[in-house]
């Protein structure tokens, strides 16, 4: 039969046409200008003098940021209402792989924020007598004669913002994600240039690379576990898209614990990124070695775009199955919030209580989650979507403002973060500290912060779910997480300072910026957060 | 005119709340406003007694009330005063005796540069104590009855500078507070029962309430009463009550406030006449009360401590009467009106020699003053027959009924009061003795010598009413005067002829008065009070005024303290301490949390796995479940 | 209007005085307090403003103001006073400039500190009396958490040596308690919600109906923050520390002021909202009540810290409140209510008074005194007519408020009043020990420094002197005002006064002699 064989007949076969995909540019329009700035950037990284490449790739971050902001505004403002069972907006775009949706794009909207306002902070060189907080040449071994030359000539990785941009991005993907490769493409997005950025600290180099490295490590081990995830689901539902899992779930085809595996993993793979336990033993780490602009695009960016991806599978996809899950989550929440709140009492070094303050509003955050409180249709009652995403904007900012506040605490060795030196900060800089004071006070849930109504929101999500004990459990821990948010407060005004206190830096325009934004933003969002809470509320459903 | 009985109390008030505001300049003169406010209100007290006298019997009962004091849901007190014949005569013996004491304060306190705040209490107290007997409402009453508390605070503890006489002010105000208790529960019951705390409202609802709720609200009444008059078992503050100056123990401690249990039982006879067992508690009281009284006078050597066991001796006197009913309340005030004549006197009389020992208060440093200062010999000795009950001395006509009004009402009872006349007796000789008959026996450097005619004058007059206050009998006048207040006694036949009685008795004073002189005349008195190991028992439990302090701080002083110490501990300790404690133990088990976060990313990837594992589990496990 | 105006007049002070420069110039200082003082007197003079505008005869709430604050929960801003808010408005813009001008000399551990120190004062007043004014549940709660972070300044920045520990301890208790209630708020948006739109606004809470376990338990999480503030047996610990590190004027407001939210709430919220559940729990909280009058008053007699035994004196008092509104009788409840008002201005005086001897003596601990009255007369006779008040003197403004808790309890639970009276005798011990160690007696050594009272301190003692006098023999006025709003609460939960069971001729001319 072989001799029959000739190559004619394939030069004869018919080959099916392959249909040119269509995109709807106007929608994702604010992904393609992020993307084109942070190739722009790679661009100007070749080409531009070294002299004033910095200023350029900073302003070129910016602008890029700005546009894709007010495009994302614009493109909010016409999301195409969806009458369905529950009120909801947007549409499924780029072939099922994307869902513009009403809380996808808010999700956007803030993460632009975050990201704008980060780049205000990478873009500080005032506080480093004249260089940004990244190495000058990450190759150089730390303390070696070569980085000391690096800092004479003045080099600086202006590599920082493109990086970010990509890494924005990633986010503004993840959390738009339709089907589950998408979403594994954005996450590695979305991550690998944070690997990077950790590990470029000036200071405390060795710490930064080591941070780093454990990141990446750990980032991969997780990502293992979300693809495996996510291969599972396929075998279950024979899609990657979250609609077609859930119509595979609501019909129970398949086999439950080939399922159930799916969920298990692809939970841990989100989990991780959003630092709950036990998947949280990066975030003290990261967040201490990362220089610390990075480790506030990290805390408030990551955090809002992981969050928003796990609502999203878990509602449209694995919603069928809510009653397999949700104890687990429940516990899961619980041991969280729980584990960070008390562990950050034991801290002695500002950026790991943070981190630790950032798993227990992971916790938090879990408790409205849990709530699967879609709301009723008609009634605009505060939903698990619409709560989280309110409690991510003012998590974002304040955690934004409290790390560019750690930024101007220093002494010769740079910033000063163990809060030992930070003793009587309130005597020496009431403004400063007056500021931080308000972070940790929306922190610990204070009434006139927005972290009040943030709480409040998630909680009531949780009890409308049905949760009340657990609301119970949440309100107990966050008086419990409110002990160290205090203690600080304590230090800061009621403790003389110990030798001569922390020096902190000239205010420079840029970080001023940043903490005045996040301040009013945190207090308005306290006591008017009518406006962003209507937006959220707006936002209504995922769209399948 | 008779609705200006307010007038009586806003004089006084006024007089001193103006002498406590003024500044120094006030000093010079401050003491004659003192006493004309008093003077002022004993002249309207007159007046409107004369007024009253006018009218006929049905009549004689006039409420005013000022304005609401309290009106809230079913709670509603009118600021009211009553001025009727039981109060009217209170009237005129407090602004009276009242008056004469302010006069002779201005000669006892001369040389204290608090003078001024001296009459400004008095006067204070002067209002007070007629806001008690005119209250129209027991709430109103109570008011009164705290206000003199208050007064008698203020003026026992007068000389601040003396520890003894700052404990001895608030003992009184303490002891006096445990009475209120009874006071207070009292008002809140006849809230519960009647809706109401107007003494006449409450008075006529009486007889229609059950037998408990009118006992229940005697025996309340009764313990106040027995805290304000110093009745066992609230008997201890009297004594150390003597702290305060002479005046104050002649006015507060004699004549009036000591007597307001006495008023306050009178005033609610409606109550008592209900209830058999309240009554009986009342007698018991009494009988008690003045024989202990009478055995501690026998055994003080402290001048104005006898005196002030005599008083405890007579209110039992007083309380056993008003205990026997409409048979005895009003020779119970009667009684009290004569007692608040001599016993005043024979206070002021005692202040007078004091005055000229250098404040000396030991007796046996006393022995024949009557040389050295005979108008207040004179007068004192007047007191002095009155009190033991001398024909035809005031003190003799009222303590006559009173015994004969006990055995009417039971043979034990009378035999009591009987041999309370006798001991009367004898501590007073034994104290007229100490005091003026026996040689002297003064320390050195005292040269005694008779009161200033500001002091003296005051003690005549006394003297005066303590030999005539009997005429108030004359053809049972006062308990003519008294029945429409007290009600109708009908007078029950004796065994033996009332006269048989008053003769006995009166035997049995003279036996009191020879035993006195028989013991003390023998051999002479030693100048310093023997040791207790020489004294008989009697004589040192009465010294110790049978123990009552020391039974007071074993059963409720050192318990209280003790609980007190450990409620301290167990609040810093156990309450204090359990919160405290779980600060702590959260602070080990974040120690203890952090012991995984070593750093190495094997075991954070390790800790990963095993979250996998139990994670995958868990959703196995809930679904198999 | 008027309502907002009153409460935002505080705030805008405290704002000023935030802004005007600190220095340590004398001048500056003096600046400051007289801002203070200022805006505080305005203050007063806009509640007087308030209260002319009232109608006493009206049980309901009046002044009112309402807007939509945050549709999506349902929460407005609504504010309007009854009889029971507007005493205790009254008597945060009467104790305010009392403490401010009492407080011209304290000694800040920071001289830079005066601006801030009289600005978080103003702070407090200003979100007290948004919280007494407020009739929106999400309203009232944010304010009433809110007091927490002035006082929480005011305690760790300004007071004694153990500052810090005090703050924190202050702050978490009642944080606790906060956020327990902020559970039970959030239930309480959940059960409106299912029933219509969601609104926080008492008008319509009070007519939601609940399962009975929501209602107890969402009474449960309002009763927490209020027991702890209040503070209710066994959580008071945290109050002792508090005074004894605290500024005299700092304690005044934290015990005489922003406590009364706690029993203000109790009545306002608790009661109202959840009838059935308040009347379920009410025996074990008049059992808790009675524990607090005897087990506060035999720890006061306990204390050697001056700042301690007032503290510890109103744990009693408190207790006094929460068994006079747990008896639920008209009377005791009015009583319970013209008790936080007496017990504001006693222990204000208290306080302030024994502050005064304190800052003068260098010392808290009562044996350190001695014999002051021989020195200082007039500052002794504060002293004790102030004690004579927290003793509830009959004649003084306490007495006629205890007595109406009492005999209103006395109606419903004879064991409960019997053993609350024996507060009247431990009372009069803790008082009269403390006046006797620390006035009488030969002049300790050391306490030669205390001297008489400066006409500035007279002046700001002299008004709380005043009205603890004059209220005990005309208390009406205040309770004309309180009756009507009692009558509504009560009428609302459906309880009542047991009536008389002897019923006597009432309307007889009081006094009328009965016999027979």
């Amino acid at each position: 039969m072989f001799a029959t064989l000739h190559l004619s007949d394939l030069l004869d076969a018919e080959l099916p046409p392959i249909a040119a995909p269509d995109i709807e540019y106007s929608l994702i329009g604010p992904l393609f200008i992020i993307t084109g700035a942070a190739v722009l950037g790679v661009i100007v990284e070749a080409f531009w003098p070294r002299g004033s490449r910095f200023i350029v790739q900073a302003g070129l971050a910016v602008v890029g940021i700005v546009a894709a902001l007010a495009d994302t505004i614009w493109v909010y403002t016409d999301l195409d209402t969806i009458e369905a069972s529950l009120e909801a907006r947007g549409q499924v775009a780029g072939e099922g792989a994307l869902s513009v949706d009403g809380p996808g794009v808010f999700t956007w909207g803030i993460l632009l924020v975050f990201g704008l306002l980060s780049m205000l902070l990478f873009a500080e060189r005032r506080l480093e007598g004249g260089l940004s907080s990244f190495t000058g040449r990450a190759a150089d071994a730390p303390g070696s004669a070569a980085e000391a030359e690096a800092v004479k000539l003045r080099v600086e990785h202006t590599e920082v913002f493109p990086l970010a941009l990509f890494a924005l991005v990633g986010m503004m993907l993840f959390a738009t994600a339709n089907d589950l490769l998408t979403m594994f493409v954005a996450l590695e997005v979305l991550s690998l240039p944070l690997y990077l950025l950790c590990g470029l600290a000036r200071r405390r180099r060795l710490l930064s690379q080591e941070a780093a490295l454990k990141y990446f490590l750990l980032g991969a081990f997780s990502s293992v576990f979300f693809l495996y995830g996510i291969a599972l689901a396929y075998g279950y539902a024979g899609s990657f898209e979250l609609s077609a899992i859930d119509t595979a779930v609501s019909n129970r085809t398949g086999s439950e614990n080939m399922l159930l595996a799916a969920v298990a993993l692809i939970a841990v793979g989100l989990l991780f990124k959003i630092g709950a336990a036990p998947f949280h033993t990066w975030t003290p780490d990261v967040y201490q070695g990362a220089p610390t602009p990075v480790t506030a695009f990290m805390a408030a960016g990551t955090k809002a775009a992981a969050f928003v991806a796990l609502l999203r599978v878990f509602y449209v996809a694995f919603g069928g199955s809510q009653w397999d899950w949700r104890p687990t989550i429940v516990a899961i929440a619980i041991i969280t919030m729980f584990l960070g709140a008390v562990v950050s009492i034991s801290q002695t070094d500002v950026k790991r209580m943070l981190a630790y303050s950032s798993i227990a509003h992971a916790g938090f955050l879990l408790v409205g989650f849990v709530g699967v409180y879609a709301g009723v249709a008609g009634s605009d009652r505060v939903t698990s979507v619409s709560s989280i995403l309110f409690y991510l904007t003012v998590y974002g900012l304040s955690s934004i403002g409290a790390f560019a506040v750690v930024t101007l605490v220093r002494d010769s060795g740079g910033e000063t973060t163990h809060l030992s030196k930070w003793a009587g900060l309130g005597k020496s800089s009431p403004l400063l500290a007056g500021s931080f004071a308000i972070f940790m006070l929306s922190f610990a849930g204070i009434p006139l912060t927005g972290g009040f109504i943030g709480k409040w929101g998630v909680f009531s999500a949780a009890y409308s779910g049905g949760f009340w004990w657990l609301v119970v459990i949440g309100v107990l821990i966050s008086a419990l997480a409110a002990y160290f948010y205090v203690r600080v407060i304590v230090l800061m005004f009621f403790t003389d300072p110990v030798g001569d206190g922390p020096t902190v830096a000239a205010l420079s325009l840029l970080t001023t910026v940043v903490i005045v934004v996040a301040v009013v933003g945190t207090v308005g969002l306290g006591i008017i957060p009518g406006p962003v809470l209507d937006l959220a509320q707006h936002a209504g459903a995922f769209v399948r | 005119m008779l609705d200006l009985q307010w007038l009586l109390i806003a004089i006084p008030l006024a007089s001193g709340a103006l002498l406590l505001v003024w500044g120094k300049e006030s000093d010079r003169f401050g003491h004659l406003i003192g006493t004309a406010a008093s003077a002022a209100s004993f002249v309207l007290g007159v007046v409107l007694f004369f007024k009253l006298l006018g009218q006929d019997a049905e009549e004689r009962s006039h409420a005013v009330s000022l304005f609401t004091w309290i009106d809230t849901g079913t709670f509603h007190v009118e600021m009211s005063f009553v001025y009727d014949q039981l109060s009217a005569l209170f009237v005129l013996l407090i602004t009276g005796v009242g008056t004469l004491i302010h006069v002779y304060s201005i000669g006892y306190m001369e040389h204290d540069d608090r003078r001024r705040r001296f009459f400004a209490f008095l006067n204070i107290f002067i209002a007070a104590m007629l806001t008690l007997v005119l209250a129209g409402d027991y709430l109103v009453l109570f008011l009164g009855w705290e206000g003199v508390g208050l007064a008698s605070y203020l003026l026992i503890g007068f000389w601040q500078h003396k520890p003894s006489a700052a404990a001895a002010a608030k003992k009184a105000f303490v002891v006096n507070r445990v009475g209120d208790i009874g006071m207070a529960l009292a008002i809140m019951l006849m809230f519960a029962q009647f809706g109401t705390s107007a003494i006449g409202a409450v008075n006529a609802a009486a007889p229609g309430a059950t037998d408990t709720v009118t006992t229940a609200l005697g025996l309340l009444l009764l313990l106040g009463a027995c805290g304000k008059s110093a009745q066992v078992p609230l008997q201890s503050w009297l004594l150390d009550a003597m702290e305060g100056p002479t005046p104050v123990s002649a006015l507060i401690h004699a004549a009036t406030m000591v007597t307001a249990g006495v008023y306050l039982v009178v005033r609610s006879n409606a109550i008592f006449d209900a209830s058999e067992v309240a009554r009986t508690a009342v007698i018991v009281v009494g009988l008690v009360t003045l024989l202990a009284g009478a055995w501690i006078g026998c055994a003080k050597d402290d001048i104005k401590k006898a005196l002030a066991g005599s008083t405890m001796s007579q209110i039992g006197y007083m309380m056993l009467a008003a205990g026997l009913g409409p048979a005895g309340y009003a020779f119970a005030i009667f009684h009290l009106i004569t007692h608040g004549f001599f016993k005043a006197n024979m206070f002021l009389g005692a202040g007078s020699v004091m005055h000229g020992m250098n404040d000396d208060v030991e007796m046996r440093h006393y022995g024949g003053l009557r040389i050295a200062m005979p108008i207040t010999f004179a007068t004192f000795g007047l007191g002095y027959l009155a009190i033991i009950g001398v024909p035809p001395f005031a003190g003799f006509w009222s303590k006559d009924k009173i015994i004969e009004a006990a055995f009417g009402q039971n043979l034990w009872v009378g035999l009591g009061a009987l041999l309370g006349a006798g001991v009367t007796a004898f501590y007073m000789t034994r104290l007229m003795i100490l005091t003026f008959l026996s040689e002297k026996r003064w320390r050195e450097d005292v040269h005694p010598h008779e009161s200033p005619r500001v002091m003296t004058w005051p003690l005549i007059g006394l003297a005066a009413l303590s030999a005539i206050g009997g005429i108030l009998l004359l053809g049972d006048w006062i308990v003519d005067w008294l029945e429409p207040v007290v009600g109708h006694a009908e007078h029950e036949e004796l065994a033996v002829p009332a006269i048989v009685l008053t003769l006995i008795i009166t035997a049995v004073v003279a036996l009191g008065v020879v035993a006195a002189v028989v013991f003390y005349r023998r051999e002479p008195i030693a100048a310093e009070t023997p040791a207790d190991g020489s004294v008989s028992i009697f004589a040192r439990a009465g010294r110790h005024e049978l123990y009552g302090n020391e039974l007071n701080d074993a059963v409720v002083v050192r318990p209280t303290r003790h609980l007190t110490r450990f409620l301290v501990w167990l609040d810093g300790m156990g309450i204090d301490g359990f919160v405290t404690g779980l600060a702590d133990r959260l602070g080990d088990t974040s120690q203890l949390l952090r012991k995984p976060q070593t750093g190495y990313v094997r075991s954070y990837a390790l800790t990963m796995f095993g979250g996998v594992a139990i994670v995958v589990l868990c959703l196995l496990a809930v679904t198999l479940a | 209007m008027i309502l907002s105006i009153l409460a935002a007049t505080p705030i805008a002070g405290a704002l000023i005085l935030a802004l005007l420069p600190r220095g340590a110039a004398a001048g500056q200082h003096l600046r400051a307090k007289v801002v203070a003082l200022g805006v505080s007197l305005i203050t007063l003079v806009l509640s007087l403003v308030v209260l002319a505008q009232y109608d006493t005869g009206d049980g309901g709430y009046q002044l009112t103001e309402e807007h939509t604050w945050i549709k999506a929960f349902g929460a407005h801003y609504s504010v309007g006073v009854n009889g029971i808010a507007l005493t205790l408005v009254l008597l945060t813009t009467i104790l305010v400039p009392i403490v401010i001008l009492a407080s011209f000399d304290d000694r800040l551990p920071d001289p830079l500190g005066t601006n801030a120190y009289f600005a978080w004062m103003l702070a407090v007043e200003g979100l007290a009396i948004g919280a007494f004014a407020a009739t929106d549940a999400f309203l009232f709660y944010v304010l009433f958490e809110a007091t927490l972070i002035p006082l929480y300044f005011l305690i760790g920045t300004f007071g004694g040596p153990n500052r810090s520990y005090a703050a924190v301890k202050f702050l978490i208790y009642n944080l606790v308690g906060g956020l327990l209630m902020l559970a039970a708020i959030v239930g309480l948006y959940v059960v409106s919600s299912r029933q219509g739109d969601a609104s926080y606004l008492l008008t319509d809470l009070q007519d939601l109906d609940y399962s009975q376990t929501t209602e107890r338990l969402l009474f449960l999480g309002f009763m927490a923050a209020f027991a702890i503030k209040a503070p209710l047996w066994p959580l008071h610990t945290w109050l002792p520390d508090a005074a004894k590190e605290a500024t005299p004027g700092t304690s005044v407001l934290m015990v005489s002021v922003v406590d009364k939210i706690g029993t203000f709430g109790m009545i306002t919220w608790c009661i109202n909202l959840f009838p059935e559940a308040a009347d379920w729990a009410s025996p074990v909280i008049i059992v808790l009540a009675v524990v607090s009058i005897v087990y506060g008053a035999l720890l006061a007699i306990g204390q050697d810290d001056i700042r301690r035994l007032i503290a510890f004196t109103s744990v009693s008092h408190f207790g006094f409140i929460i068994l006079g509104i747990f008896a639920f009788t008209s009377t005791s409840m009015a009583g319970s209510t013209l008790y936080m008002f007496n017990h504001g201005l006693s222990t204000a005086a208290l306080f302030i008074v024994t502050g005064i001897m304190i800052s003068r003596r260098g010392s808290a601990r009562i044996a350190d005194f001695g014999g002051v009255q021989k020195i200082a007369p007039i500052l002794s006779g504060v002293l004790l007519i102030a004690g004579l008040s927290s003793l509830s003197l009959p004649g003084l403004a306490p007495f006629v408020s205890e007595f109406l808790v009492l005999a209103g309890t006395f109606t419903v639970s004879i064991p409960a009043a019997a053993v609350a009276t024996l507060g009247i005798v431990l009372a009069a011990l803790y008082i009269l020990i403390m006046y006797q160690r620390t006035m009488t007696g030969p002049l300790a050594e050391g306490a030669a420094g205390v001297t008489e009272l400066r006409p500035r301190e007279i002046a700001a003692l002299t008004p709380a002197i005043m009205l603890i006098i004059g209220l005990g023999f005309f208390p009406q006025p205040v309770l004309n005002a309180i009756n009507p709003a009692i009558d509504t609460v009560v009428s609302h939960i459906g309880k009542g006064d047991p009536a008389p069971k002897t019923p006597t001729s009432i309307d007889a001319p009081a006094g009328q002699e009965g016999g027979h």
